[in-house]
C-alpha cells in the first residue's frame, strides 16, 4: 500500500484524513486500497460563521462558540477525546455502520450478499426505521445534527443538501452514500438556528455510538428533528408511524420518543 | 517439625483432597491494629517502573532472533477442518508451520469458535499473519448446540448434576407465609486483560526450556509444560516478573504456550505466541452465562424457611460448573435448602475462572430474590438479612472468624442515606438505594515458602517464586518483612516471578496470595530476625538495636531466614464477608441507569496495605459495574458465531461510568488463621455489586430487574411489568 499527499482535490485512490475510520477498516479487510491519499493539505480546516471546513477535527468544533449547540454537543458526545482530536467533520459523515455482522464481514446485503443477518439475529443496536432491506444503523451523531440544521455540502464536484449525501441501500445499489469515487466533501454550510439541541442515549456514559441520537433545530416556528442510530442513514423524523422495530429493538422507539419530546421542548421558543 | 497431613484444599470454590507437608506456625499473631509498617498505606514498590514503562512485561519481550506466531482458529462453533499448511511454508519470512495434531492443542475437530487449528511462525508478526491466510483450510460446518436448557435436556453436561440438600425443603416451603419465585439470568462477560494471553518459549538445551509467560501461576505452568513436553519439572524455567491482568484467566499454559514451545523446538529460536485482542475476546476464557430459577419461602416476620434453586451454568465446551449455588447454600441460616446445579456443555468457548466464579452470578440471583421477598413482606432489606444471619456455618462447622454483623453495622450510615437519596428523585429520574451481602472464600492455604536474606548493609531481600498479578502483592510482602525484621520499608526488596529463583509459592487466584504467602514471608523474616538478635547479643548490643548497626560488621556474610505457610485451622470454614450499598438513578422514560455512589464494607481479616486494599475494592466495583450495566459477549443466535470481539462492540465501563466509591475494612485479624490473620481481597469486592445495583433500582422504581446486563431494554421491560402489576393491584378491589 502506498501513501501519497494530495496536491489538489482531484483524488485518485482512497482518501484519508484523521484515519480513525479508514485505518480500522483497512486492518479489518473491509476496505481495500492500493493507494491512500492524504487529503489533510487540501481540505479546509477553517470555521467561519455558518461554514465549517470538512477538515476540521471534531475536537475543534465542540469548543467553537460560533457553532450551533446541536453540532457542538453532537461532537462532544461522539467517541473519545483522542478520536475527536484526529477525526474530521467530513470523515465523520462518511462513517460506515457499526453493525457487527457488517464489521465482521458476514456476506450481508451491504456486502453485496442476499441476507440481512441482523433482522433474524442480534439486532438490539439496529435500525427501527427503513430496516426491511438492511437493518444497519447509521452511527454518526454529527450527521444527525447537520441534517436537523438542513446543512448544505460542497464537494469537489457539486453542491448538495446534506440529506442528498445519503441513500437507503437497495437491491441493485448497496451504497449508503451518493458520493462518487474520488469525490471529496470540502465544507458544510448552514443557516444559524434560533435554538438547537442534541440528546444521545448510549450503553455507557461516554465513548459509545448512539443507540438513539436526537438533534432538534428551531428556526422561527419550525422545528426540524433528525435522528442518529435508528436507520441505515441519518433519519429526518416524520413521526413514528413508519417505525418498524424488530423483536429486540422495540425499546429504541420508547427511547427515541422520550428524547424527541425532551429535545423539542428544549428548543421551543 | 515437618508434618505430613491429608487435607482439603480450596481453590476458587473448588475443594480437593491433597497430601501436604506443613510446618507448624509458631509465631503469635500481632495484636489488632496498624503496626509500624503493616496496616499503614504504602505506595507500590514498582509503581514508578510500571507507570514509566520500565517494567518489562511478557508483551514487551523481544529476544534476539525471536520469531512471531499467528494462529489459525476456527471461525465456527462446530466444524471439521481439512487443512494443508504447506502453502504457508513458502511465504516470506516463514520458519515453520504446524497443522492439526502436531501439537495436542491444534485440532481439526472444532467444538467452539476459537479452537486452534494451525499455526505459523515467521520473522515478523505481519509475515506470520499473511502466511496463516495462505493455509488451505476448509471447514465442514456442523449444527452447534447453543441452548443451555436444551443441553440439560439432552444430558450434554460437564460433570454430574450437583444436588446439595439440607433439612426438608418441601416442608420448609409448606411452612412459609410468603413464597417468591423468580428466574434470573446472567450473561457471558470477558476478562479483557490489558496484556493478552501470551508466552515466549526458548529451548536453552536439548531437554530444557525457558518460558516467559503472562501468568497467575508460574509453578502450575512449570508442571503443565514439563508434563506436556515430557521433561523433568526442573528443566522448565518459568518467568513472569510483571503481568497486565489475569482475573482468573491465566492459571494454565493453554494452546499458545505449547504452540510456541513446538515452534521453538523446530526452529531452535525463541518464539513468541501472543493472542490478538480479537483472539483474547474469543478464546481466552470468559465468565459463563447462567440461568437461575430460584424460590424463597419465609414466615411473615422474614424468617427464612426454605431456599431452593435450579442453576444452569452455560459452561461452554470446557472448564467447570462453578458454585453458582454457593451463596444460597452458605449465606443465610435457613434450615431447608435444596439446590441442583447443571453444567451445560455447549459449542461455545470454554469458561475460565473469573474473579469469584459462580458467586458473582449466584449472589446476583440470591440477593435480588431476597429483596423481592423484603418488598413482598414490606420488611427492611437490611433487617431481613440481620434476622437470617448465620452464627454457625449452615452446612456445618465453625467459622474461623466472621464479622458480617459488624459490616452491617458499619453500613448503616450508608443505608440511612436512602431517605435523602429517594427525595432527590424528579419526575423522570428516580433515585434509590440497595444493598447486598458478600460471602466468598479467600483463606488461602499451604504450601508456600519464602526466604529472607539480610546483607551487611542492613537491607533485606524477600525471595519467593510467587507472582504479582497487579494487585500489589510485591508491596504487601515487603511490608510484612519490614515489620517483622524491624527495618524501613524502603530497605526491603522482593524477588519473585521465577521458578529458578525462589521456592514454591501458591497461585495468584482465589484471593489466596496474601493469606498463603504472607505468613511464609513473616516466618522467614522472623527466622532472620532471631539470628539478628543473637548476633546483637554476641556484640553486646541491645536486642532492639537498629538492624543496620547489628549487621554492619558482616561483610560478605549474610543472614538467611526461611519460612513456610502453616496449616489452616482444622474443621473450620475460612471465609470472607462484606456488604455493599449502591445508590443509583434511573431515567424511567429512556431506561438509562447510572450508579452515583457505592459504599463497600468488607471483612478480610488483617489488612496489610490499606492503600492497596482500597484500590482492590475500587477495581472490583468498577468491574462489577461493567458486569451489571454494559458488558456482554454476544453470539449470533443461529450460528453461534461471536459478535463482540472488539472493544468498540464489547462495552467496558469508562471512567465516566465510575461513581463515588467509599471503601471500609473491618481490619480484625482472623484469630484462627495463620500468623497474620489475613485473608484475600482480590475477589470479594466484585461479588455483591450487581445485586446491590439491582436492589437499588427496585428501591428507586419498584421494578424487578432479573437479567444482566441491565440494558435499556431490560430496564424498560421491568418498568412496564412493575406498572402493570401496580395497575392490577389498584384495579383489583374495584373488581371484588
Amino acid at each position: 500500500m502506498e501513501l501519497r499527499q494530495a496536491s489538489d482535490t482531484t483524488v485518485d485512490g482512497v482518501p484519508i484524513h484523521g484515519g480513525t475510520e479508514v485505518v480500522p477498516l483497512l486492518r479489518a479487510g473491509l476496505l481495500r486500497a492500493e493507494t491512500l491519499v492524504d487529503i489533510r493539505g487540501v481540505v479546509s480546516r477553517g470555521v467561519a460563521d455558518g461554514r465549517i471546513g470538512a477538515g476540521v477535527p471534531l475536537a475543534e468544533i465542540e469548543c467553537d462558540p460560533q457553532v450551533p449547540e446541536v453540532l457542538r454537543e453532537a461532537c462532544r458526545l461522539a467517541a473519545s477525546p483522542q478520536l475527536r482530536n484526529m477525526g474530521s467533520l467530513g470523515g465523520n459523515l462518511l462513517q460506515a455502520t457499526r453493525c457487527w455482522y457488517w464489521r465482521l464481514n458476514w456476506p450481508c446485503r451491504l456486502h453485496d450478499g442476499d441476507e440481512c443477518f441482523a433482522r433474524e439475529g442480534e439486532h438490539r443496536e439496529h435500525a427501527i426505521f427503513a430496516n426491511d432491506f438492511c437493518a444497519s444503523a447509521h452511527p454518526s451523531d454529527v450527521a444527525a445534527a447537520l441534517l436537523a440544521l438542513d446543512a448544505t455540502l460542497t464537494t469537489s464536484r457539486r453542491e448538495l443538501p446534506l440529506a442528498g449525501l445519503y441513500r437507503l441501500p437497495t437491491d441493485d445499489d448497496r451504497r449508503t452514500t451518493t458520493l462518487d469515487p474520488g469525490e471529496l466533501i470540502l465544507d458544510v454550510r448552514y443557516d444559524k438556528p434560533d435554538a438547537s439541541v442534541y440528546l444521545k442515549a448510549m450503553e455507557r456514559k461516554r465513548w459509545a455510538f448512539p443507540l438513539v441520537g436526537v438533534a432538534a433545530v428551531r428556526r422561527g416556528a419550525t422545528t426540524r428533528v433528525a435522528l442518529a442510530g435508528v436507520a441505515p442513514i441519518p433519519w429526518l423524523l416524520d413521526g413514528f408511524e413508519s417505525a418498524a422495530p424488530l423483536p429486540r429493538n422495540a425499546y429504541k422507539v420508547d427511547v427515541a420518543k422520550a428524547l424527541v419530546k425532551r429535545a423539542t421542548a428544549a428548543v421551543a421558543g | 517439625m515437618a508434618r505430613l497431613i491429608r487435607t482439603e484444599k480450596e481453590v476458587e470454590g473448588r475443594y480437593e483432597e491433597v497430601w501436604l507437608v506443613v510446618e507448624e506456625d509458631a509465631l503469635e499473631q500481632w495484636p489488632t491494629g496498624p503496626r509500624d509498617v503493616v496496616g499503614r498505606p504504602a505506595e507500590r514498590l514498582d509503581g514508578f517502573e510500571r507507570a514509566s514503562g520500565q517494567a518489562v512485561y511478557t508483551a514487551d519481550l523481544d529476544k534476539p532472533g525471536m520469531l512471531h506466531t499467528a494462529v489459525l482458529r476456527s471461525p465456527h462453533p462446530r466444524a471439521r477442518a481439512t487443512v494443508d499448511v504447506s502453502p504457508a511454508l513458502g511465504m516470506p519470512g516463514v520458519h515453520a508451520a504446524l497443522g492439526p495434531g502436531e501439537v495436542e492443542q491444534l485440532s481439526a475437530e472444532c467444538n467452539y469458535q476459537g479452537q486452534a487449528v494451525a499455526a505459523v511462525c515467521a520473522d515478523t508478526l505481519a509475515q506470520a499473519r499473511a502466511a496463516v491466510r495462505a493455509i488451505r483450510c476448509d471447514f465442514a460446518v456442523l449444527e452447534p448446540l447453543l441452548d443451555p436448557d436444551e443441553a440439560v435436556r439432552r444430558g450434554e453436561l460437564l460433570g454430574d448434576p450437583r444436588v446439595r440438600e439440607r433439612g426438608d425443603y418441601e416442608r420448609g416451603l409448606a411452612e412459609a407465609d410468603a413464597v417468591v419465585e423468580a428466574e434470573y439470568r446472567t450473561q457471558v462477560v470477558l476478562h479483557n486483560s490489558m496484556e493478552t494471553h501470551q508466552a515466549v518459549v526458548e529451548w536453552t538445551r536439548e531437554d530444557a526450556v525457558e518460558v516467559h509467560i503472562s501468568t497467575q501461576y508460574v509453578w502450575g505452568i512449570r508442571d503443565a509444560v514439563a508434563e506436556g513436553l515430557g521433561l523433568p519439572a526442573d528443566n522448565v524455567r518459568v518467568v513472569c516478573h510483571y503481568m497486565g491482568g489475569g482475573f482468573g484467566s491465566k492459571n494454565s499454559p493453554d494452546d499458545y504456550t505449547f504452540i510456541a514451545a513446538e515452534l521453538a523446538r523446530r526452529t531452535r529460536r525463541p518464539v513468541k505466541c501472543a493472542l490478538t485482542r480479537r483472539e483474547e475476546n474469543t478464546a481466552a476464557g470468559n465468565r459463563n452465562a447462567t440461568i437461575q430459577r430460584l424460590t424463597v419461602g419465609a414466615r411473615s416476620d422474614g424468617t427464612l424457611t426454605a431456599l431452593g434453586g435450579e442453576f444452569v451454568n452455560a459452561v461452554g465446551w470446557g472448564g467447570w460448573s462453578s458454585g453458582t449455588e454457593g451463596p444460597m447454600q452458605m449465606l443465610y441460616a435457613c434450615p431447608n435448602v435444596k439446590t441442583t446445579t447443571y453444567g451445560a456443555k455447549l459449542n461455545l468457548p470454554p469458561m475460565k475462572a473469573f474473579r469469584a466464579p459462580g458467586f458473582v452470578e449466584g449472589t446476583f440471583g440470591l440477593e435480588a430474590l431476597l429483596d423481592e421477598l423484603a418488598a413482598q413482606l414490606d420488611l427492611d432489606p437490611l433487617e431481613l438479612r440481620r434476622l437470617n444471619h448465620a452464627e454457625q456455618a449452615p452446612e456445618g462447622g465453625e467459622y474461623s472468624d466472621k464479622n458480617l454483623l459488624e459490616c452491617y453495622r458499619r453500613a448503616e450510615p450508608h443505608w440511612e442515606r436512602r431517605h435523602e437519596v429517594r427525595a432527590r428523585s424528579t419526575g423522570t429520574v428516580k433515585r434509590g438505594v440497595g444493598m447486598a451481602s458478600q460471602i466468598w472464600y479467600g483463606g488461602g492455604g499451604p504450601p508456600s515458602y519464602a526466604w529472607v536474606r539480610v546483607g551487611s548493609d542492613g537491607r533485606a531481600a524477600v525471595v519467593t517464586a510467587m507472582q504479582d498479578i497487579g494487585t500489589g502483592t510485591r508491596t504487601a510482602m515487603a511490608q510484612i518483612a519490614a515489620e517483622e525484621l524491624r527495618v524501613p520499608l524502603e530497605h526491603v526488596s522482593v524477588s519473585l516471578g521465577d521458578t529458578d529463583r525462589g521456592p514454591y509459592a501458591t497461585l495468584s487466584a482465589g484471593s489466596s496470595t496474601t493469606p498463603s504467602v504472607g505468613p511464609a514471608v513473616r516466618a522467614a523474616a522472623a527466622d532472620a530476625r532471631t539470628q539478628i538478635e543473637e548476633i546483637a547479643e554476641q556484640r553486646g548490643l541491645p536486642k532492639d538495636a537498629p538492624v543496620a548497626a547489628v549487621v554492619d560488621v558482616l561483610e560478605d556474610a549474610q543472614i538467611l531466614g526461611k519460612g513456610a505457610r502453616g496449616p489452616n485451622p482444622t474443621g473450620m470454614q475460612v471465609l470472607t464477608f462484606g456488604v455493599q450499598v449502591a445508590e443509583v438513578a434511573v431515567d424511567v422514560e429512556t431506561g438509562e441507569v447510572w450508579v452515583e455512589r457505592i459504599a463497600a464494607v468488607h471483612d478480610v481479616g488483617r489488612v496489610i496495605n490499606p492503600l492497596g486494599a482500597s484500590s482492590q475494592i475500587e477495581g472490583g466495583i468498577i468491574q462489577g459495574i461493567g458486569h451489571t450495566l454494559s458488558e456482554e459477549r454476544l453470539h449470533d443466535p443461529a450460528t453461534g458465531r461471536l459478535l463482540t470481539t472488539t472493544l468498540d462492540a464489547y462495552k467496558l465501563p469508562t471512567i465516566a461510568d465510575v461513581p463515588e466509591i467509599v471503601s471500609e475494612l473491618v481490619d480484625e485479624p482472623d484469630r484462627h488463621l495463620t500468623n497474620l490473620g489475613s485473608k484475600g481481597l482480590g475477589e470479594p469486592p466484585i461479588v455483591p455489586t450487581a445485586a446491590a445495583i439491582a436492589n437499588a433500582i427496585r428501591d428507586a422504581t419498584g421494578a424487578d430487574v432479573r437479567q444482566l446486563p441491565i440494558t435499556r431494554e431490560e430496564m424498560l421491560r421491568a418498568l412496564r411489568e412493575a406498572e402493570a402489576r401496580q395497575k392490577e393491584k389498584v384495579g383489583a378491589p374495584a373488581g371484588v
